[in-house]
């Protein structure tokens, strides 16, 4: 088939398969948005972060698989693994991330004292939060993406697969696009606290979820 | 009509007699066909059920109280819903637990708490996030369609009324509440309010990515006093686990030590789904700023922290408030009084509680009247 209407079916694709992928990733993206508290241009930088790292995920994933030499219609024992991963990976950032948040931003110290390390640590990883975030979430094998893969493998070249897994990325990024409109909650103070709340129950129910699936893993090794 | 505070005499008996007409009639209407069936047991059990709520109605008007009688019922609704639910799972199915297949097979008594937890994946895929069936049939008469009909006319008349008067569940936690005559637990972090909005908003988008109503399936309390998932793994195990945690630390030991309805306070996703229509309701209570010495005991008095410092300064409160009237009833300057938007606040306060109580009321008799009848049926049915 050529580029273009292999780019044309993988963007069709996209858009065709793009609710599931906002119900997947909607449990990450929007508190993290709501949280923030930024204006309209300002969420949707956070949103393009995002999205920057899902991308950065399909096509990482899409390398990885070609590199192995791997079909991305993967064996249930490999998914589980991926999906494990996935859901211990979301947990840990999720909580660092809703740990990182202050409910007012602390001025700095005037005598120039040392801060924690942990708030060090919390305050460099909240500038890679959402690329983090979108990165894992673009990992996370939703049953769209697990179609493009299938279809992806079945292209003669790395790079078709490339192209194919961006095109696929823009088709689902278009149902994406009105989270941006969470600006809007911006002025109520108390979203930023509902939102950070809502960061620690997703961050513990990932995390059990990771444990759920790893120990079914490991366990029947 | 006579303005009320603590100490007002009571309403004369022949005026009261008259308000309370109406409620008198809707309940004969409400239970004149259970009083028509074979037997004396549901004879029996429409008359007790009629009775009492005809005698607690005229109280409210009498006394000019509104929270000490409502309790009563609430209390009642919140405590024999679940023998009567258990007993039917029993004669139905043996356990109170449905084992996956049936559950599969859309055998699952529907409840409203599912109801936000629909609305996002209806939405963009149009499913519907329960196993219960939608209109009714022979081995599930609980319809989904059914149950939400009638929660959206409720909701639409008494907004988070309904968490006062239509929730069969807020009365277990309200009874224990009222056990201590002090509170052992004074101070609460008032951050924690925003908690039920937070489990909603974790509930509605996991539900979504899932597509499984995960507050029933992880976080409800009340499984343990209807309907669990059969244990079969170490999965169901914890579920259950989960569900016994939260049922007594929240809905049991909780409101013993804080006196407040801590599940509400701190849990109900539902709770907070439901605020959203306190405005789109007709009635709400504000605070008289004119009459207000604040000495906060209606914020004391407030089962869910829905009074705080902001509300009594802009003369309502939060929009967590249920309209249970216990605000009202501790005033002791008849500062918070009942309201209908549109109206000044102060001149008609008795007749904004009236007016909320004849349609809060009208739906109690409907529906928790009809949950106490049931249940009083069975129970009267093994000695008559």
């Amino acid at each position: 088939m050529p580029a273009g209407g292999l780019a044309t079916e993988a963007l069709l694709l996209g858009i065709s398969s793009g609710p599931v992928c906002l119900a997947s990733c909607s449990p990450v993206l929007l508190p993290v948005l709501a949280a923030e508290r930024k204006s309209v241009s300002g969420t949707g930088a956070l949103l393009a972060q995002f999205l920057g790292g899902r991308l950065a995920g399909y096509l990482g994933f899409a390398c990885l698989a070609w590199l192995l030499g791997l079909s991305l219609n993967l064996e249930p024992r490999a998914r589980i693994l991926v999906y494990g991963l996935c859901d211990a990976g979301l947990a840990a950032l999720l909580s660092a991330y809703a740990f990182g948040l202050r409910a007012a931003p602390e001025k700095s110290c005037e005598h120039g004292c040392p801060a924690s390390r942990a708030r060090r640590f919390s305050d460099r990883y909240h500038t890679f939060a959402p690329v983090s975030l979108g990165f894992v979430s673009g990992l996370t094998l939703c049953p769209p993406f697990v179609a493009a893969g299938v279809r992806a493998a079945e292209t003669s070249s790395l790079p078709l697969a490339l192209l194919f897994f961006a095109f696929f990325f823009v088709g689902t990024s278009v149902w994406f696009l009105p989270s941006v409109s969470l600006a809007v909650v911006q002025r109520f103070a108390a979203v930023a606290v509902v939102a950070r709340f809502t960061l620690f129950l997703l961050a513990a129910w990932y995390g059990y979820a990771a444990v759920i699936i790893l120990g079914r893993y490991f366990l029947h090794a | 009509m006579p303005e009320r505070t603590l100490r007002a005499a009571p309403r004369s008996w022949a005026k009261s007699l008259l308000l309370t007409l109406p409620i008198l009639l809707w309940s004969l209407l409400m239970f004149s066909r259970a009083m028509m069936q074979p037997g004396r047991a549901p004879k029996l059990a429409a008359a007790v059920t009629l009775l009492f709520m005809v005698a607690l109605f005229f109280q409210m008007v009498r006394t000019f109280q509104t929270y000490r009688w409502r309790r009563y019922f609430f209390v009642a609704v919140g405590f024999l819903f679940p023998i009567g639910f258990i007993w039917d799972l029993i004669a139905l199915r043996g356990s109170m637990s449905i084992p996956v297949e049936r559950m599969l097979s859309g055998d699952t008594p529907f409840c409203f708490m599912v109801i936000p937890m629909m609305i996002v994946p209806a939405a963009l895929f149009g499913t519907i996030v329960f196993p219960g069936s939608i209109l009714a049939t022979a081995s599930n008469p609980h319809a989904i369609a059914a149950m939400v009909a009638l929660w959206m006319c409720a909701t639409l008349l008494l907004g988070k009324a309904w968490c006062s008067y239509g929730c069969f569940f807020g009365g277990i936690e309200e009874g224990f509440a009222a056990v201590a005559k002090k509170p052992r637990i004074k101070k609460l972090d008032p951050r924690l309010r925003w908690m039920p909005w937070a489990v909603l908003a974790a509930v509605v988008l996991l539900s979504a990515a899932l597509l499984e109503p995960v507050y029933c399936t992880w976080l409800c309390p009340f499984k343990t006093v209807t309907e669990y998932m059969q244990v079969r793994s170490f999965e169901t195990a914890f579920q259950a686990a989960i569900f016994v945690v939260l049922f007594l630390g929240l809905v049991v030991v909780l409101p013993l030590l804080t006196k407040k309805r801590t599940q509400c306070s701190f849990l109900c996703p539902f709770g907070a789904f439901q605020s959203l229509f306190n405005k789109t309701s007709a009635f709400d209570v504000r605070i008289d700023r004119a009459r207000c010495r604040p000495c906060v005991l209606c914020e004391k008095a407030c089962p869910t922290l829905s009074i705080g410092a902001e509300s009594l300064e802009s003369g309502q409160p939060r929009l967590s408030c249920m309209k249970c009237g216990a605000c009202v009833d501790a005033c002791v300057r008849g500062a918070a009084v009942w309201h209908i938007r549109g109206t000044e606040v102060g001149p008609s306060a008795e007749r904004a509680r009236l007016m909320h109580l004849y349609s809060a009321w009208g739906f109690a008799v409907l529906f928790g009247g009809s949950i106490i009848a049931n249940t009083l049926e069975k129970l009267f049915g093994l000695l008559v």
